[in-house]
């Protein structure tokens, strides 16, 4: 529904590329045209929340209604979509499929990127995000910074450093911008350092430090009147970050993220945009357990993950009808590996790999259409078909298992998707229905022995587990006018043969702190149901009032409740903004889990509440314009855990910020 | 948005030599940047080199070399066995008899095979061997086995017993032979006494080389026939050194890691050891990680009589050794 407009954002560079071009002179029909283009529905959001304005990009996810997340420290949360863990959702950059190399999932792609370097992240719910790729939860697209070309002022720049009191978090994220009418370059540049944070009985919770630099350049250089390269590098790393829910840390992480891209812009005729984009990424992760004295022995676990891509889109436009087609190919190679030692580090027990060098392979046609019937109703209609193969290069660790399965797998997976909306004076409606498959992962497909700290069992992968096949249906109703707004949202999922991990009886137990074998399998169904409203008023002319309930079911083929479904919670805030002065309060928790899944580790997790005050003043001084920030999250230092939060490890208590941002 | 937001009215005046200016920066940008990648592509830790570790752990013998050439009443017996040695375990063993000036194969019969292994006392004992070795056709030349149950050493000798028939006449060679040791833990055998008061012989025959997954794996099981008679004739008197296949029994078996970081660590889809046609006993092991392994074994007679072996514990026990059972060979890859 939203994603249509998007793609128009895509032409914020034939904007300017055109209007170099007719500086002096009249402006051309296609100007025209561009121009009546109306964004109309914005999915994108700027990175930052209302309550903090230095936020990671964690934090930002989380403040959008249909995110929640899986938290096993202070860094590097699994983002869930629908509530749906990652494997369900695509997670791009720019569109470019990024892979991390933890079978642990502490390497979230979210983790690779920094918000100084991302302008704004796409959200799209199931089956309308499968433009980057077989889905079913949706996706999820980090878009990073990209200064138009010819600004009127040629070099823009904002340095933001704060700190925050609970885990002594200190931050400093700088970015600059040149833009010329031939050139643009964006570059960025990011530290944190945190120590261990404090709960809410001011108790310290260990191993919970991070460091993380990231930095980033972007070049583009304007080929024609109409055209341009861009060439643009992310470069992460992580190093000594804890995980205070797991028996083991990170000893570092890094990424580089590589990209060259071609964009054609053309006046007139059905094709309007044409973007293509090939690009590198190299991630290696690897964990350290050896700070922990209760383990008497250490593994190694090393994983790299390497993908090649190709990213083509093409944006099509006549008369009320519109188009996206994308064009999807990459191929990933994850390793990941196992070496046990006693505490003689030369005395090697075991090595076996997790990823046993597991290459996957996709080549996909994604297509968006949307037809504007009149001014009151559009309809939205789109596929993907998308060809997925694995190899399992070492297939002996596999076979284990299942014994004789394919080296090779091919999959054939389709995705169909359509939508209706209606606008009848201040009233939207919408309704949709999706049907799409996705293959398993890599963990799911090939995982051996994978140790998941939260269910204390060891997971093993299965080659031949089927297509997990969604369908899909949501629907929603909203209201505006001036000083108010409302909508509720709701979608459905009935997921076939709904991957998840069973007890197997035959196999043992490897890692030291493991209980028994899962092995992944199919359900023979799950349902899932998420519903979220939000409304909005202005109380007065500046007080603000926002407020967001969602509430989350998901059960699977015997009726029993699947894991890491979050209970009904609520973010309710109220701003009041005059001047150069803004203070904000903000209120969220969730009610008691209910419905918790003893089968999967999880156990009753009690309601909570967190109150939050934040103020800020902005001033000016010569050219800059500076905010300063003072707030606290969780003010009244409540000693809580969340559904996700792995082994209930409890969050941070009272946190005081602070920041201070120029812009110049 | 509106198009004026991009509209840029006013340009420097050296604007054309500042672009360029900025290419030029661009394309050093772009040759550090390419610098950049590849430092920082090149991994930190370098990947395990799985297969050339597997290698080092363990050496692989396929080729039949000549161990001892004997020239005795013009015939060179030539004793062949893996890599031209005998190592403690089994060892197959090929034997051809040719004439000793012509080099062509001599038309023998009735060709046996005795080793004798004698300790600093004197005493005599041999150990499991086939003693009428059997003709390959195809191959030519006679076939046997023996499994040594020693090395050599300052205080055990070991002397091969040939004979043979040709033309009707009987010879008969003796042969000092050193046993080396089995460096090649996949080769170990062990001996024992069974519940029936018999002394048995479990030697591996295969996988030289095991690999991670499903490993066929392949033992002898042989029993010492306890002489009826005393010793007659001259020595040796092959009665008195008698070992049979035992048939119909069945080895069952309990692959596990023993190692406590290992915590009893177990594999799954095992079979146990049955008799096959080639008078061995196959089944499979699975191993799901290089490093220590305990093949944990309880042997059965024909009746399903356990005659040695206990059932280990299934229980993962971290931070533990893993008891072993009463009869079991250790392996490592």
């Amino acid at each position: 529904m939203k994603k249509t407009s998007i793609a128009f954002l895509a032409l914020f560079l034939g904007i300017t590329a055109n209007a170099q071009h007719t500086h002096k002179q009249e402006q051309s029909d296609s100007t025209k045209t561009l121009e009546e283009v109306t964004i109309t529905a914005i999915a994108k959001r700027k990175i930052e929340t209302e309550m903090k304005m230095a936020v990671s990009v964690d934090e930002f996810l989380a403040s959008s209604d249909n995110i929640s997340f899986i938290k096993r420290g202070a860094y590097a949360w699994e983002p869930l979509l629908n509530n749906m863990s990652t494997e369900r959702s695509t997670i791009t950059i720019d569109g470019m499929h990024v892979f991390g190399a933890c079978t642990d999932k502490m390497d979230p792609v979210t983790s690779y990127v920094e918000s100084n370097n991302l302008s704004t992240i796409d959200i799209t719910s199931g089956q309308e995000g499968n433009m980057h790729g077989a889905t079913v939860a949706g996706s999820i697209d980090l878009k990073r910074k990209s200064t138009p070309f010819g600004l009127e002022k040629k070099w823009n720049g904002a340095y933001q450093t704060g700190f925050e009191t609970n885990n002594k978090q200190f931050f400093n994220l700088g970015n600059l911008s040149y833009s010329s009418d031939k050139f643009v370059a964006d570059g960025s540049i990011a530290f944190r350092k945190a120590g261990n944070y404090y709960d809410g009985n001011n108790n310290v919770v260990n191993h919970s430090q991070f460091n993380k630099f990231n930095t980033s350049l972007g070049l583009a250089y304007k080929t024609g009147e109409l055209s341009s390269i861009r060439v643009d590098a992310i470069y992460d790393k992580a190093k000594d970050v804890g995980f205070p829910a797991l028996p083991m840390d990170l000893w570092l992480s890094r990424a580089i993220i590589t990209s060259a891209s071609y964009k054609q812009l053309f006046e007139d005729g059905l094709l309007r945009v044409w973007d293509s984009k090939v690009y590198f990424n190299a991630v290696e992760h690897y964990m350290d357990d050896t700070k922990r004295p209760e383990n008497l022995v250490h593994m190694d676990m090393p994983g790299w993950s390497t993908t090649y891509g190709l990213v083509s889109k093409a944006n099509l436009k006549h008369g009320e009808y519109s188009s996206e087609i994308q064009l999807n190919v990459y191929d990933n190679l994850s390793i990941a590996e196992m070496t046990m030692y006693p505490q003689d580090r030369s005395k090697k027990t075991m090595f076996a790999y997790s990823w046993p060098w597991v290459t996957t392979r996709f080549a996909g046609l994604s297509m968006n259409n949307s037809w504007d019937m009149s001014d009151m109703s559009r309809v939205n209609f789109g596929g993907s078909l998308g060809w997925n193969y694995n190899r399992s290069k070492y297939v002996e660790f596999n076979w284990i298992f299942h014994p004789g399965t394919p080296q090779e797998k091919n999959r054939i997976l389709p995705g169909l998707h359509a939508s209706y909306e209606l606008h009848i004076n201040q009233f939207d409606f919408s309704v949709g229905t999706g049907y799409g498959h996705r293959a398993p992962s890599v963990s799911e497909g090939y995982g051996y022995y994978i140790y998941n700290s939260f269910d204390r069992y060891d997971y093993i992968g299965n080659p031949d587990l089927k297509n997990e096949i969604s369908y899909e249906a949501n629907a929603s109703a909203g209201y505006k006018n001036k000083r108010m707004g409302i909508e509720a949202k709701i979608n459905y999922f009935r997921i076939e043969n709904y991957i998840v991990g069973r007890i197997l009886s035959l196999g043992s137990p490897m890692n030291y702190q493991s209980v028994g074998v899962k092995g992944y399998t199919s359900l023979n169904h799950a349902k899932l149901f998420n519903m979220a409203l939000n409304a909005n008023y202005d109380i007065l002319t500046h007080l603000h009032w926002k407020g967001t309930v969602t509430y989350a079911r998901a059960t699977d083929d015997k009726g029993g409740n699947l894991p890491f479904i979050r209970p009904l919670s609520y973010q309710t805030s109220l701003y009041y903004m005059h001047r150069q002065f803004g203070i904000r309060t903000s209120a969220n928790g969730d009610f008691a889990q209910e419905n918790y899944s003893p089968e999967y580790g999880e156990d009753l997790t009690s309601a909570y509440m967190v109150w939050n005050l934040s103020a800020d003043y902005t001033f000016s001084f010569k050219n800059y314009k500076a905010v300063l920030q003072v707030g606290a999250e969780n003010l009244f230092n409540e000693h809580y855990s969340t559904y996700a939060d792995w082994g209930n490890i409890p969050r941070m208590g009272r946190n005081v910020f602070t920041s201070l941002k120029f812009n110049f | 948005m509106k198009l004026s937001d991009f509209h840029s009215t006013t340009w420097p005046e050296n604007r054309d030599g500042f672009t360029t200016h900025l290419l030029i920066t661009m394309k050093k940008i772009i040759l550090f940047l390419t610098v950049l990648c590849f430092v920082v592509v090149s991994c930190t830790k370098e990947k395990t080199d799985y297969e050339a570790e597997i290698d080092t752990e363990v050496t692989e013998h396929h080729e039949f070399k000549e161990v001892y050439a004997i020239n005795s009443d013009g015939y060179k017996i030539s004793i062949e066995a893996l890599n031209g040695t005998f190592y403690k375990g089994y060892n197959e063993i090929r034997l051809k008899i040719t004439g000793s000036q012509t080099g062509a194969e001599a038309d023998a019969t009735a060709v046996t095979f005795l080793p004798i292994m004698s300790n600093a006392n004197g005493d005599r004992t041999s150990c499991p061997h086939r003693y009428d070795l059997v003709y390959r056709q195809d191959e030519s030349y006679f076939s046997g086995y023996s499994v040594f149950t020693d090395e050599s050493g300052a205080e055990r000798t070991w002397e091969l017993y040939i004979s043979f028939t040709i033309a009707g006449q009987t010879h008969t060679v003796k042969q000092n032979i050193s046993v080396s040791e089995q460096t090649n833990q996949n080769l170990n055998m062990t001996t024992f006494t069974g519940k029936d008061e018999q002394q048995y012989f479990i030697a591996l025959v295969s996988p030289q080389k095991p690999k991670v997954g499903e490993n066929e794996l392949v033992a002898g099981i042989y029993r010492y026939n306890r002489p009826t008679n005393p010793p007659s004739g001259d020595f040796p008197d092959a009665s008195q050194f008698s070992y049979t296949e035992v048939s119909g029994f069945t080895l069952q078996l309990d692959p596990r890691m023993p190692e406590p970081s290992m915590g009893n660590h177990s594999s799954p889809n095992n079979k146990d050891l049955t008799q096959q046609n080639d008078g061995l006993y196959h089944g499979v092991v699975n191993y799901t990680m290089t490093g220590n392994w305990t093949l944990n074994f309880i042997l059965l007679n024909q009746q399903g009589q356990i005659l040695k072996g206990t059932v280990v514990s299934t229980d993962f026990t971290p931070g533990v050794v893993g008891v072993k059972s009463e009869l079991h060979i250790d392996i490592l890859f």
